[in-house]
């Protein structure tokens, strides 16, 4: 290789670095913005942060409203995740080698409830809650956010059972097993990743909508965004950092104990 | 143990016919080889007896009864899948006791059964790996021992030989042969190898474009096949055009592209002065001795030999006469080493040669 070939590889080399060290920065920024104020000593939200401490830490752990806030999240998202789970993952499964109408149908009718804008939606499940008298805030929270994770639950099962060998289904059902026992013993246990990394997605989608969770809201319930909202309104305190590092921290560990599940799976296997 | 019986079997897939009014008997404890060409319909007529595919039109008897609405799970039918298809989250005693613990047996028994199952295709000691650690061979039995754990009426296997390499193919259709031969239940074996087919069959049936051709002990089968593409199907032949110039008591007499006139033992088919024949010359019929050699009377012609062909165990000489090729073979170390430029004389007895009408059906009687 000659000299010239050589210099022009390095270049290219450095500006693929550049590139890419470019893009994990920018993903990087809000976080670390969000994290640095989070720690800010003062009454208002500025960056750089001024003075460290862990006040507005406290303020947040020590109010029932927030704390609240935090339990209706999480009971919202663990509700949406199960929901959307349990209707992505046998839809997908219902339209895999099938080529009746149906299987033709379903995939694109399914991705609208992401095409509508979430204001749209918002306003006419409350509208419609209202109007059949649905009392449970809970629950139509939970059918509005499964509205928009079941989607993405039955685009990841869609990819994860392309990989699935479909012989398996056909030696189980060809050794006695009705369709519900080939599903748990055969099929599950071959995407049982697939499913749960659906559940995270689902989860953290749940965890971060903010506009069909603010309609929908009640006095006795709303989630952590919507609550973020309304006390923005009112005051810019660096509580709302801790909030929304709050929310990031909750999605990484979400992440790593779905992780550390199928480790623990994995490392049982081996044993 | 079961009979099986298909009637008029059909199966389409949009446009497309797979297979096309298939009617087949296999008896009970027989061991049949569905054998056929890539897309022929073969691994489709196997699924549908399997319940793994819900025919178009038509029906499967298994034992007298009708399955044809049953699913997979209600037949006592149990396939071996070429890709094996094991379980890869179980355990290879996992795998074979899969079917036992479906149907209820207790844990214990079924792990004694599947265990013994385990030593019966000879992979007792492997209970506790992992199918993905195995090889090809490996799998191959782990698979067979989990088909025939269940005890099945009909072991339907789908080319559960061909990802193996040829000498493991070859040690385990003996292997195969043996356990059909220990376990007395009826085996439909899908294959597209002839030889694998004659080596395990008790009887061939040969498909072509989703119907059966023929089916017949191999035997049978390969010394009076009723069609060209069977005769063209089993086997290295030469097929040289014919036209039927005179008809005779016994037969017809036809001018064979060799540059001779054949006489052509058909009997009293309904062939006609003028219409096209094609005719097998086997290689392993044809006599081949140098042209100065004393004639024996036989129908012969006169050929130089132009290419010799080195395939291993056997050599294979190409003689041309009036522009036609045949080929012939020999074992190697056979004393006659012929060269190319050799003059030879090449004669036959009329009753081998096979004779096919343009339509590719065969044309009287033959060989046998």
């Amino acid at each position: 290789m000659s000299e010239v070939e050589l210099t022009r590889e390095r270049v290219e080399d450095a500006l693929f670095r550049a590139g890419y060290w470019l893009l994990f920065g920018i993903v990087m920024l809000p976080i670390v913005v969000v994290f640095a104020t989070s720690f800010q000593q003062g009454e208002y939200l500025t960056f750089p942060p001024e003075g460290v401490s862990l006040r507005w830490y406290a303020q947040f752990f020590a109010s029932a409203e927030w704390l609240s806030a935090v339990r209706d999240s999480v009971v919202i998202g663990v509700g949406a995740a199960v929901l959307s789970t349990a209707l992505g993952v046998t839809g997908s499964l219902a339209v895999q080698r099938s080529d009746s109408t149906l299987a033709r149908v379903l995939p694109p009718v399914i991705l609208l409830p992401l095409l509508l804008p979430p204001v749209v939606i918002g306003l006419t499940l409350l509208i419609y809650f209202n109007r059949v008298g649905f009392g449970s805030t809970y629950l139509t929270i939970v059918i509005a956010h499964a509205l928009w994770a079941t989607p993405l639950v039955f685009f990841v099962m869609q990819s994860v059972f392309a990989r699935f060998d479909w012989d398996l289904r056909d030696a189980g059902m060809d050794l006695g097993a009705r369709p519900s026992r080939v599903f748990y013993h055969v099929v599950l246990p071959n995407v049982r990743s697939g499913v749960v990394i659906s559940a995270v997605v689902a989860f953290i989608v749940s965890l971060q909508e903010f506009i069909m969770a603010l309609f929908l809201k009640s006095y006795e319930v709303q989630t952590v965004p919507v609550l973020a909202w309304t006390s923005l309104q009112s005051s810019l305190t660096p509580l709302v950092s801790v909030v929304s590092a709050f929310l990031v921290g909750v999605s990484i560990l979400g992440v790593l104990v779905s992780a550390a599940l199928m480790n623990i799976e994995w490392l049982a296997e081996q044993l | 143990m079961a009979s099986v019986t298909l009637s008029g079997l059909r199966k389409e897939y949009g446009d497309l016919t797979a297979v096309d009014g298939l009617s087949l008997d296999v008896d009970d404890g027989e061991l049949l080889c569905l054998l056929g060409p890539s897309g022929c319909g073969k691994s489709t007529t196997l699924r549908m007896l399997g319940g793994l595919e819900t025919p178009t039109d038509g029906d499967v008897h298994i034992g007298g009864e009708p399955v044809t609405d049953q699913p997979p799970y209600e037949r006592n039918t149990s396939m071996v899948f070429q890709s094996w298809a094991l379980f890869p989250h179980k355990t290879v005693l996992e795998n074979v006791a899969f079917g036992l613990k479906m149907d209820g047996v207790s844990e214990d028994e079924r792990r004694e059964r599947a265990r013994e199952m385990l030593d019966v295709v000879e992979m007792g000691g492997f209970e506790d790996h992992d199918p993905t650690d195995l090889s090809g061979g490996q799998k191959q039995r782990v698979a067979l021992a989990r088909s025939l754990a269940i005890e099945p009426d009909v072991l339907l296997l789908d080319e559960p030989l061909s990802n193996l390499d040829k000498r493991l193919r070859e040690q385990m259709q003996l292997e195969l042969r043996n356990i059909h031969d220990a376990v007395e239940t009826t085996f439909v074996h899908v294959t597209h190898d002839q030889n694998e087919a004659f080596t395990l069959a008790d009887s061939i049936a040969i498909m072509n474009d989703g119907q059966i051709e023929q089916v017949g002990a191999p035997r049978e089968v390969y010394d009076d096949p009723v069609s060209l593409f069977i005769e063209e199907f089993l086997g290295d032949t030469n097929l040289i055009e014919a036209t039927v110039t005179e008809t005779t008591e016994t037969g017809v007499v036809a001018d064979v592209a060799l540059g001779t006139a054949v006489e052509l033992p058909t009997g009293d088919a309904s062939v006609a002065v003028g219409d096209d024949l094609t005719v097998s010359f086997r290689p392993e019929e044809l006599d081949v001795e140098r042209a100065d050699a004393a004639a024996d009377g036989s129908p012969s012609i006169t050929g130089e030999i132009t290419d010799v062909l080195y395939r291993g165990s056997t050599v294979r000489f190409y003689v041309e006469s009036a522009g036609e090729y045949l080929f012939f073979e020999q074992s190697v170390g056979a004393d006659s080493d012929f060269a190319v430029g050799d003059a030879v004389t090449v004669s036959w007895d009329p009753a081998d040669l096979l004779a096919f009408a343009a339509d590719g059906d065969r044309v009287g009687g033959g060989g046998a």
